[in-house]
């Protein structure tokens, strides 16, 4: 009977301490420390708050408009300007293909034309990216300084995302570093 | 009767007001000290009323994988234990302590696990053998999908009543890779434990450069689904987007600030990237650092008030430190004519960034004052970049390349533990830490 009694008590000094301990910061731990009789007592874990639910399915924003299929290679009637490791002076090949391009556009004055600039695939991917976006630049201010009109022209960088040639080695890098032509 | 009852309740608030919630932990494990001694510890198999059998095994199979993966502790094996813990254990009746100390465990961990509707409810405690006393007690309440990352996290509990720092069970890794046979990249997640692996992005353009939110709700990352490279937020949790940076061409989010207002993003305008910070909320814009380099990867400081990043205004791609709005930028990257993608140490004390050495990428730390460089990541047949720091700042994620092969691999920020957490996955790179849960 004793007993009874004794655990009844138990179990509301244990839920005091479960209130308690609620109530005190989380990371609260009690020690058994110093009153090995009452070892229930001072054993109250401590409850913690669930963690909230995870991994609900994403809902998807919608797809890439039709027509962009931007990891595709786009054909193009003109050369790749080509590039140094690192670099983005447009070279004497460079240049030559910029006057063909330049004499298309002149010729052609509605024609709008995107540069895109690409990376071989060695060092980090937001570098490439910034790299990119140069070498386009480059390449769309050399075509100014040829008498293209700046509106006709736009740059997007692809970084190292969009390789022509798959390869690891310096032949496939050649080609990669690059500025390639896109008539829209 | 009463009185012995009084006694109970006084010892119980003396024990509250004489250790209210311990501010430095007994340290039983040194952290610091390279090839210390680990910590030998019993995981009991866990008393599971009414239900899943499984769980009896399968809970101290996950507690035991994430302590193994500490390096601070020995499993005493499942085998060799003689007590058979029961819930009475969970009501008073003390471990036979001297039995456990036999077969070599200094450590306890014991559980309890029972139904409560569609709810587990599961107590966890932690016991010192040695002293027969109770470190860390928990009682969690969750679904069994939580169950893991209920585990983990009273593993995190162990590993802080041991060492002081709270451990990294449970945080996850973003980073990119290719989706079956298409050319673009999307973004994945997986847990730090290489489990969970899910693919978060599936628009088949290129999706780069995942940074998470200091409250690990949000990730930022650069998406070229409308054809341009644009930065978005999208929440992990409802897939919910916004595009965060409206101006610029090509744009790679480094990291936001500590307190979340303030994303920081290397921004290409007319060829030229510097780097800027924008509120996540209003859309306000302020030049960070300006330059007639290429200034990227921004990566702030856990205090919020300085930055690293990339600048090749000096002829190579160098990480430099900045203390915002204030003039003045120093160089910490030495001897290495190629270094970016710096990460900034959420423990404060170390950046690391890809550096160049004897011709391949490797990982390599510094101090933030550039002193200290030290090499943590290298490979004799590839390359080893674009490292992440774990929340606790004793690991790092990366990538390693090796011609088309890649993999992303967790090292001790020591180097003298790795293992690898995805291969498998096409061009599997840009790994970014979540902070911690």
């Amino acid at each position: 009977m004793k007993g009874t009694f004794y655990w009844k008590w138990a179990v509301l000094v244990l839920s005091v301490a479960a209130l308690v301990s609620v109530g005190c910061a989380k990371k609260q731990t009690v020690k058994s420390e110093g009153a090995p009789a009452a070892a229930a007592v001072t054993e109250a874990p401590v409850k913690e708050i669930p963690p909230a639910p995870v991994a609900v399915a994403p809902a998807e924003p919608p797809p890439a408009a039709p027509g962009v299929a931007v990891t595709e290679e786009k054909l193009s009637q003109f050369d790749d300007v080509r590039f140094d490791f690192d670099k983005s002076e447009v070279k004497e090949d460079g240049r030559k293909t910029c006057q063909v391009v330049a004499d298309y556009l002149k010729k052609n004055p509605k024609a709008k034309l995107q540069i895109e600039g690409h990376c071989d695939e060695r060092g980090t991917a937001e570098y490439n990216l910034a790299l990119g976006d140069r070498r386009a630049t480059a390449v769309m201010t050399y075509l100014v300084s040829l008498g293209v009109p700046k509106a006709a022209l736009s740059t997007v960088s692809f970084g190292k995302e969009k390789p022509l040639d798959p390869g690891h080695d310096e032949g496939a890098w050649a080609k990669n570093r690059r500025a390639h032509f896109v008539l829209k | 009767m009463k009185r012995s009852i009084g006694a109970a309740a006084g010892a119980f608030l003396l024990a509250l007001s004489l250790f209210p919630s311990p501010a430095f932990p007994i340290l039983y494990i040194d952290i610091n000290a390279p090839g210390g001694k680990r910590m030998p510890i019993a995981v009991a198999d866990v008393v599971v009323d009414p239900g899943d059998p499984s769980l009896s095994r399968g809970i101290p199979k996950i507690l035991s994988d994430d302590l193994v993966l500490t390096d601070l502790f020995d499993l005493v094996p499942p085998t060799a234990h003689m007590e058979t813990v029961t819930a009475a254990h969970f009501s008073g009746k003390p471990l036979s302590f001297p039995g456990w100390k036999m077969i070599g465990a200094e450590a306890v961990v014991i559980g309890n696990v029972s139904a409560r509707g569609d709810l587990l409810a599961i107590e966890m405690r932690l016991y010192d053998a040695t002293q027969g006393t109770l470190l860390v007690g928990k009682r969690y309440t969750g679904t069994p999908t939580q169950l893991r990352s209920i585990v983990h996290r009273f593993a995190n509990e162990i590993v802080y009543t041991f060492t002081g720092v709270r451990g990294v069970f449970g945080t996850e890794i973003a980073f990119t890779a290719r989706s079956g046979k298409s050319k673009g990249k999307e973004l994945y997640i997986v847990g730090m434990d290489g489990q969970d692996l899910r693919k978060v992005t599936d628009n088949r353009s290129f999706n780069l450069f995942p940074r998470w939110s200091p409250d690990g709700q949000w990730l930022a990352y650069t998406s070229y689904r409308t054809g341009a490279p644009n930065v978005y937020l999208r929440n992990v949790s409802t897939g919910a987007e916004k595009e965060v940076i409206r101006f610029g061409g090509s744009k790679a989010p480094g990291g936001f600030s500590p307190d979340g207002v303030w994303l920081y993003a290397g921004v290409s305008e007319a060829g030229d990237s510097d780097i800027y910070r924008v509120r996540v909320v209003g859309g306000a814009v302020e030049k960070v650092v300006e330059g007639w380099g290429l200034e990227v990867s921004p990566s702030p400081s856990p205090d919020g008030r300085r930055i690293a990043f990339v600048s090749d205004r000096g002829g190579s791609p160098q990480v430099y430190v900045k203390t915002i709005g204030v003039a003045g930028e120093t160089r910490i990257s030495n001897g290495t004519g190629y270094a970016t993608s710096p990460s900034w140490s959420p423990a404060g004390d170390r950046i690391a960034y890809t550096a160049r050495s004897g011709g391949r990428f490797v990982v390599a730390t510094v101090a933030p004052d550039g002193s200290d460089t030290r090499e943590v990541a290298s490979a004799t047949d590839g390359e080893c970049e674009d490292p992440s720091f774990s929340p606790d700042g004793r690991s790092l994620v990366y990538t390693y390349r090796k011609r088309g092969y890649s993999a992303l691999r967790i090292i001790s920020s020591d180097g003298r533990r790795q293992r690898t957490l995805v291969s498998g996955l096409g061009d599997a790179g840009s790994p970014a830490w979540s902070p911690g849960r």
